[in-house]
This record gives structure tokens, C-alpha cells and sequence, in this order.
């Protein structure tokens, strides 16, 4: 047919034809685009990540005001009157009355509860249920500390139309696309309009619906031209043509972007209103939906904290459009407009306050799970994170960096640190701090500063001895003389005590006390370093650590984190247990993907463990933590152990008491010296934060084959209660010294007492 | 007069009663914390409906509220014992001997459960080794 045509005309059907087949190509590449984003998975979900979910019950150590504090992480509204719905609190002087949030933990959904707590002093007295009817104990909801996010930092929480307030939908359709359920996608009226009134210069108007609006966030870039104007046009119709109104609308209420949190942008209603009211969306009333609405012209422009006067004007043209459109009579809008704007304050700075610790989650999350899963699934995780634990120890430790900058004479800001606090019997990490600044999202130095360890190696060279009870006791004599080692490649190396001085011979439990150097190098070399480190190895460090001699001073450099599990093994009575900061992961859904149980393993038997706390127990005693007692009661009887190294760059500071272990590290990035022993400086701050807790103390349980016998400290031999300087030390059975002292049981005086005492049937 | 032989054996009675607790061989109360007595009591009930993972879960809470009640680690370590998970099982009841003072009865009953995580995993000789500490404790 095409042969009649003039040549010029069969060339311009053709072409027509082409193009008509082009069209129909490259809507069926849109149709395919459109249909296979919207069938699969519509957004990325971020992981949640709760820190850990406080415990009520009767007895327990915890003020009235701690409660509240908790209620305030978890954003529960304080009311006058009896509390009506979940999240919401009513205090007085020593009661508390709350309804508790719906909540899926690990174990199970947990339904929302009125409770009534009554305390006594400083501790819970009694919980009382909705009867009146004593309850044993009450789970909170998790706080939630802050999240995995895609790459794009894009946050979310996803909901459904039939949670959102009809306010939000009628507000969206009156301001946005009147027309939005009559059109096909495209609303040519809409056009028209906004061609006369760019044309009649009165500023760039959009015409778009909200599927056009909707398409362009979600599968288009945001280049303005007019080819792309016209695929969005396309794909709207197409994505009217496969989906309802209510899909369309329900998508689009879930994808918009309303603002930014730091790096965190804040999409969709759901998290909009969470991040700007304090609550869910389904709570909104008339102004808030409209104020949130209002702001999809410019989150930026209208934002309600930056500029509220703006955002309040945006809220009620809103506002009055809805009332145009008979969403909203005249006494609803009268309302609405005379209502203030009840934008909730937020945390200033980052997403997380807990940048140090979610770093330590994520690394640990790392280990089983791919990096996309995290931050797209929405998985939930629970972590061991204890808030009031974490406060304690930022406080602690900016304002102990502050007053050793000031007593040093440095510039402020000079001195770093980094602490972490964990649970020592089942090794959950409680506070992770990575330098002076906790909200600093950057390098944490709990994690990823590598020190040399100084002295807090020293516990490890003295457990080697006392595991062999046949060699050493804590009365074993070390030499304390001066001593020159030759190591072949290497200068000679004479290691010197604190104070300089040689003490001829000294006991093994003095040496640790006082932290002798000389004394344990002589040990250590006696014991073989390599069989030192392979003990710090069982105790807990993975890395490979050369067995130099200067290894048995410290040498080595290890994190905060791997010298906290070092530590953790000891406090935990010989069993090491990895740091857990996840206690329990979730899908989206609820059901539960992973825990991660509590796993212990002995690496230490009891008996040389005890002998080595006790002696630990008197360095705070009376050894190099004596000035302890400035800060705790000697009651608590902690354990604990300084660290300073070479020069004074570093500041160290390990222990532990009944409920809390804290590793503290103070000293300078630059590596430069700091002046300050493990005692001047870190062991300050681990005082001023364990005097916050008010730690409960350290009582030790003696193993069966241990006994206690009197000695006399100077010769290290059997003496007797009573006589004069006897000090009550623990032996592993069988390994005490059997020689008297002039005072001991095989003296003359003891024959005495013990006639005596046979006598009086003692 | 007449009044005061029964009220000199309720005495006794209750002196005998409220040192209970003390006297070794004796089992006492496994804990004084009505929170932890909820849990365990959760987590018994778990354990007898077969959802021992959630047993284990239910002692796990009750451990974060009282860290060195050896009773905690026993009846975690029953758990284990149960889930087959051997190693474990020893561990744990080492771990609750470690915080049991001397005389306790429940340090016999986890050399029980160490015999029988050793037969589990093939160790004779060790089995018969923790049942022997088991008669002498």
C-alpha cells in the first residue's frame, strides 16, 4: 500500500509508525519499572536498635526520679489525673500510676498494663495491678536508643491507611490534588491552571497530583525537564492503571520526605509524627496533621522548630483549605487555627545519643548478618545498653577530663578517654563511651585505641604463679634487686620500680599490691612470658601479643574493649563469656531470627582466681588505689587494678565491685605524655562513676580447697591471730607454709594460748 | 502454766522453721526477690511445656536481676541439659558451684548435671569422676 504514496509522505508514516513502536517500547520498559518496584519491597526499613528494658519489682534500687527518667526516654506523657492510655504516667511524692505500652519483645507481645508503684525511699515498696493485687514484676517497653540506616539515611516507620488520621488524608487531598480521586493519574485541569499562573507570573507552580509526586520520588531522579515530565506522566497513569486510590495514597504517605535529623532523613507520616509530636501518628489531632502536611511544600522552609512562625502561617492556609473543600466545619477550624504549635523538643545533635555503643552493636551484628539486611529489613534488635549506667559514665568522664586538664595546667580539651561498663557475671556491656564528646559519631576509642596496658597486665603474671600452688603462694619471696636483661637485638633493658627504690625481696601478694616492677619481671621470666600471654590469650584477647620481657610491664597495646574482657573473665569468677551488647534479634514482623545466649566457659579454676581477687581487693585496700576511698565506702571491698605506662602517656584503670565492671583509659590522641599515673587520672574518674551507682559490693564466695591462715607479713611464716602485724591470708589447701614465726602456732606463746585454750574448751 | 509447753513448741517450731534456710543439706528459699521468684517459676513452667529456649530466656531476666544466685545458673544449666547442649550445661553448673558456698545441696545436684553433660558428650571416665564429687559433697 505504501507504493502509491509520494515518496516524501511514505518516509513521514514510516517515521510515525517508528515512533508509535518506540512509545509502546519504552512504556512497556515503564510498565515493567512501575510494576516491579511497587510489587516487591516499597521502602528499606531501618533496623531499630532498644537499649535494654528496665525491670520493676518490689525491693528493687531505684528512685522515683530514676523512674521518670526512664519515662522520659521512653516518652511517656505525665498527666494530671489517673492515666487513660498507654504511655502515659501520673506522679506524686512517693507513687507512681502508669499504663505501660503495647509491646513485642523477644519472648512474646506483652500487653499494655496499668500498674501502680509505691516506694519506700529510694527503693521500689510495692507494685499494685489494675485489681489492687500485688504483681511480682513488671517489664517496661525498651527505650529506643537509635537505628541501622540504608545508605541514603533514609528512616521510616511504615504505616497503614487505617491508622492515619482522616485529617492527614482530607489535608493532603485539599492542599496538594483536589481532584485526587476523580483523576487517572494526571489531573489536565491542574495543568492548565499551573500554565496560566506561571504564565500570568505568578511563580512556578507544580500541577503535579500526588501519584505524579509520588512517581517522582520513587523511581525518578530530581531533574527538572521536560522529557522527564513526560515519563512521569506516563508512569503516574500506569501506576493508576495497575493500583487503587487507597495503595497509591497509603505509599505515598509512607515515602515523603518531611525532614532531616542530622544524616537521618525523616520519611513519611508515621516517623514525622513520632520525630515532631512525641507520639504516634494515629494521635494527631486537626492542627498537627495540617502542620505536617503543610510542610511537604518545603520541610526545610516550613520547618515548625527552625521557623515557627512560618510553619504556623503554612498550618493554617492548610487549615483553611480543608474547611474550603468541607473537610473541617467552622468551629473545627476555629479550633484548629487558635491551637498553638505543640512541636515536642528534641534531642540537639546526632540520631543516637549513643553513637559509641550502637558503633560496638553494629560491629557485633557485623559478624552474622549482611550490612543491606541491617539496613533494609527493619530488623529489631535488643541490646543491653543500661541508660543510667551510660549517664553515669559520660559524666564521669567529661567532667574528670575537664578537672585533670585544669589540675595538669593543659588547654581544655587536651586529655581524652574512654570507659566501658559491663554486668561482670553475665558480661553485659552496660555503657560504652569513646571520648570526651559522647555525642561525637567519629573514632571510639573504646573500640579502636590501641594502648600499651602498663600495670593492668600484672594480674595475669601473678594468676600464672598462683595456678601453680606447688611453686607459689601469695607468701612466696620475690627477688626485688637491680636487674639488667640482654636480649639479643636489642639494648638492655633494666626495668626500675615507681619509686626507684629496690626492696631486696618482697611477697608475691606486696608486689601486686604496691605493683613492684622489678619483682614481676623476676616472676614473669621464672613463669616464661610465653606462658603469660598464652594466660591473657584463655582470659579473653584474640590478637597475637609478642612475649617480650617488657610484655610482663605492659608493653603490649590492646583496646579498652579487649583489656574489658580480659577483665570480665576475672570478675566472672574464671568463666569467660564474650561482651554481648545484643541480647536478642527480631524481624519486622516479631518473630524472633536470633538470640544470643548467655555462654560461659571456666578458663580459670576457683581457687587460684580467689587468691588473686583478694589480692586485688587489697590494692584498693591498701595499695596503688588506696585514694579509692575518697570516692566509695570501704565496704564495697572492690577489686581493681592501675595502669600508667612509660612517660605517663597512659592512664589505666580496671575493676570491678558486686553489680558493675568499668575499664577506664585517660591519655592524649597525639601519644604525648600526660603526667598522670592510672591513679591520678583514670582511676578518678572509675571512682566518681561507680560513687554515682552506688555499687553493691564484692563478696566472694571461698572455694572448698582454699583456707585462711595467720601469717607475719615481713617473714611470710605461720603466725597467729593476735600477734602483733598477722594478716589472714587465703591458701589453696595444702600449700601454706608449714615454718612458724617467732609468734606462730609452733612458738612458745601459741603452746600458751593453746594450753589455754584446751583449758577453756576455746 | 498449762499454756506454756505449746506455745514453748511453737517456738521451737518457728526457731527450727526460720533457721531452715541456714542449716546445710537443706534446701533453702532460691531467692528472696519476688521478681526473680516470678521468673523462675516462668521459666519452670516453660521448661515443663518443652519451650526450654524460652525457659532459658526467663532465667537470663532473672540473672540480670540477681547475677550471683547460684540457683540461676543451676536451673540454667538443667536447661541446656535438656536442649543437649553439653558444654554448656557443664559450664554452667561449674559456674553456679563457684558462687555456692560449701555444704550447699545443690552443689551435689550440679556434679549431677556435670556427670550426665559428660556422659552426653561421650566422657566416661569424666561422668564417673563428677558423680564420685557428687557423694561427697
Amino acid at each position: 500500500m505504501f507504493k502509491r504514496l509520494p515518496p516524501k509522505r511514505k518516509f513521514i508514516l514510516i517515521l510515525a509508525l517508528a515512533g508509535l513502536v518506540l512509545l509502546a517500547l519504552y512504556t512497556a520498559y515503564l510498565d515493567y519499572t512501575v510494576r516491579t518496584r511497587f510489587e516487591g519491597k516499597r521502602f528499606k526499613l531501618p533496623a531499630k536498635v532498644y537499649a535494654r528494658a528496665l525491670e520493676l519489682y518490689p525491693d528493687e534500687r531505684l528512685s522515683p526520679a530514676a523512674l521518670q527518667r526512664e519515662l522520659g526516654r521512653l516518652r511517656y506523657r505525665e498527666v494530671e489525673q489517673a492515666p487513660q492510655e498507654p504511655g502515659t504516667y501520673r506522679a506524686d511524692d512517693a507513687t507512681l500510676e502508669l499504663i505501660s505500652r503495647p509491646f513485642v519483645f523477644a519472648d512474646g507481645p506483652q500487653a499494655p498494663r496499668r500498674v501502680r508503684i509505691a516506694f519506700r525511699g529510694d527503693r521500689i515498696g510495692k507494685i499494685t495491678g489494675e485489681q489492687g493485687d500485688a504483681l511480682p514484676l513488671v517489664r517496661l517497653d525498651p527505650p529506643l536508643i537509635g537505628g541501622i540506616y540504608p545508605g541514603n539515611y533514609e528512616d521510616r516507620v511504615l504505616v497503614r491507611l487505617a491508622e492515619v488520621p482522616d485529617a492527614v488524608v482530607n489535608g493532603l487531598i485539599a492542599a496538594e490534588d483536589r481532584r485526587f480521586y476523580s483523576h487517572h493519574g494526571i489531573d489536565p485541569r491542574g495543568i492548565f491552571r499551573a500554565l496560566v499562573k506561571t504564565a500570568s507570573g505568578d511563580g512556578i507552580q507544580g500541577g503535579s497530583t500526588l501519584t505524579q509526586q509520588l512517581v517522582k520520588n520513587f523511581f525518578l531522579t530530581p531533574k527538572r525537564t521536560l522529557s522527564r515530565k513526560f515519563t512521569e506522566m506516563i508512569m503516574a497513569l500506569l501506576l493508576e492503571a495497575h493500583y487503587s486510590k487507597q495503595e497509591i495514597l497509603e505509599t505515598y504517605i509512607n515515602e515523603v520526605y518531611l525532614g532531616q535529623d542530622g544524616n537521618r532523613a525523616i520519611h513519611g507520616f508515621g516517623l514525622a509524627a513520632v520525630f515532631f509530636f512525641g507520639k504516634p501518628l494515629a494521635q494527631l489531632d486537626d492542627a498537627e496533621s495540617a502542620l505536617l502536611v503543610g510542610m511537604l511544600k518545603g520541610p526545610t522552609y516550613f520547618n515548625p522548630r527552625s521557623h515557627p512562625e512560618r510553619a504556623l502561617e503554612r498550618r493554617n492556609l492548610v487549615l483553611e483549605q480543608m474547611a474550603q473543600e468541607g473537610y473541617l466545619a467552622a468551629a473545627q477550624l476555629r479550633v484548629a487555627v487558635a491551637e498553638p504549635l505543640t512541636v515536642v523538643a528534641r534531642p540537639p545533635g546526632s540520631s543516637s545519643p549513643y553513637p559509641a555503643f550502637l558503633n560496638l552493636v553494629y560491629r557485633q551484628l557485623k559478624r552474622d548478618y549482611h550490612d543491606e539486611d541491617l539496613r533494609t529489613e527493619g530488623l529489631r534488635i535488643f541490646t543491653t545498653l543500661d541508660p543510667e549506667v551510660q549517664q553515669a559514665a559520660e559524666t564521669a568522664l567529661a567532667k574528670g577530663l575537664a578537672r585533670l586538664d585544669r589540675q595538669r595546667g593543659l588547654a581544655p580539651g587536651t586529655l581524652q578517654g574512654a570507659l566501658i561498663a559491663t554486668s561482670p557475671e553475665n558480661a553485659e556491656v552496660q555503657a560504652v563511651v569513646g571520648g570526651r564528646d559522647p555525642r561525637f559519631e567519629g573514632f571510639n576509642r573504646a573500640l579502636d585505641a590501641l594502648r600499651p596496658i602498663g600495670s593492668l597486665i600484672k594480674p595475669v603474671v601473678y594468676l600464672t604463679a598462683l595456678q601453680q600452688p606447688e611453686s607459689y603462694t601469695l607468701t612466696s619471696r620475690l627477688a626485688d634487686r637491680p636487674l639488667v636483661l640482654q636480649q639479643p637485638g636489642a639494648a638492655d633493658w633494666a626495668p626500675q620500680n615507681y619509686d626507684q627504690q629496690f626492696r631486696g625481696q618482697v611477697s608475691l601478694r606486696a608486689a601486686l599490691v604496691h605493683s613492684y616492677n622489678v619483682p614481676t619481671v623476676n616472676l614473669g621470666l621464672a613463669l616464661g612470658v610465653p606462658a603469660v600471654m598464652a594466660n591473657l590469650q584463655r582470659l579473653g584477647v584474640e590478637r597475637e601479643l609478642p612475649p617480650f620481657a617488657s610484655s610482663l610491664l605492659g608493653a603490649n597495646a590492646l583496646s579498652p574493649l579487649e583489656v574489658t574482657q580480659v577483665y570480665q573473665t576475672l570478675a566472672g569468677d574464671g568463666f569467660y563469656t564474650p561482651l554481648r551488647a545484643i541480647q536478642a534479634v527480631l524481624t519486622a514482623a516479631g518473630e524472633p531470627l536470633q538470640r544470643y545466649p548467655l555462654n560461659v566457659e571456666q578458663v580459670v579454676k576457683p581457687a587460684p582466681l580467689y587468691l588473686l581477687t583478694r589480692t586485688l581487693q587489697d590494692v584498693v585496700r591498701e595499695g596503688t588505689a588506696a585514694s579509692l576511698k575518697q570516692y566509695l565506702p570501704p565496704a564495697v571491698e572492690a577489686a581493681g587494678k592501675t595502669g600508667t605506662t612509660d612517660d605517663f602517656r597512659d592512664s589505666w584503670f580496671a575493676g570491678f565491685t558486686g553489680n558493675h565492671l568499668a575499664v577506664v583509659w585517660v591519655g592524649r590522641d597525639d601519644n604525648a605524655p600526660t603526667g598522670l599515673t592510672g591513679a591520678a587520672g583514670a582511676m578518678t574518674i572509675w571512682g566518681q562513676m561507680m560513687a554515682d551507682l552506688q555499687p553493691t559490693p564484692l563478696v566472694l564466695t571461698r572455694p572448698a580447697n582454699v583456707e585462711e591462715d595467720w601469717i607475719e607479713p615481713a617473714s611470710g611464716l605461720l603466725s597467729a591471730r593476735g600477734c602483733q602485724g598477722a594478716v589472714e591470708l587465703p591458701f589453696i589447701a595444702g600449700s601454706a607454709p608449714t615454718e612458724s614465726a617467732a609468734c606462730g602456732p609452733g612458738s612458745v606463746g601459741s603452746s600458751i594460748k593453746s594450753f589455754f585454750g584446751r583449758i577453756f574448751g576455746r | 502454766m498449762k499454756l506454756r509447753l505449746p506455745i514453748l513448741v511453737l517456738l521451737v517450731a518457728l526457731l527450727l522453721a526460720g533457721c531452715s534456710g541456714l542449716l546445710p543439706g537443706l534446701a533453702p528459699k532460691p531467692s528472696q526477690n519476688a521478681g526473680v521468684l516470678a521468673l523462675l517459676d516462668q521459666a519452670r513452667q516453660e521448661s515443663a511445656a518443652g519451650r526450654l529456649p524460652a525457659a532459658g530466656a526467663s532465667l537470663e531476666r532473672a540473672l540480670r536481676i540477681e547475677p550471683r544466685n547460684p540457683v540461676l545458673w543451676q536451673q540454667l544449666a538443667q536447661v541446656r541439659l535438656a536442649q543437649g547442649e553439653f558444654p554448656q550445661a557443664e559450664n554452667l553448673a561449674a559456674k553456679s558451684n563457684a558462687l555456692a558456698p560449701e555444704g550447699w545441696r545443690l552443689r551435689a545436684e550440679n556434679w549431677r548435671i556435670i556427670g550426665q553433660a559428660r556422659q552426653g558428650r561421650g566422657d566416661q571416665e569424666g561422668a564417673a569422676a563428677a558423680f564420685g564429687r557428687m557423694d561427697s559433697e
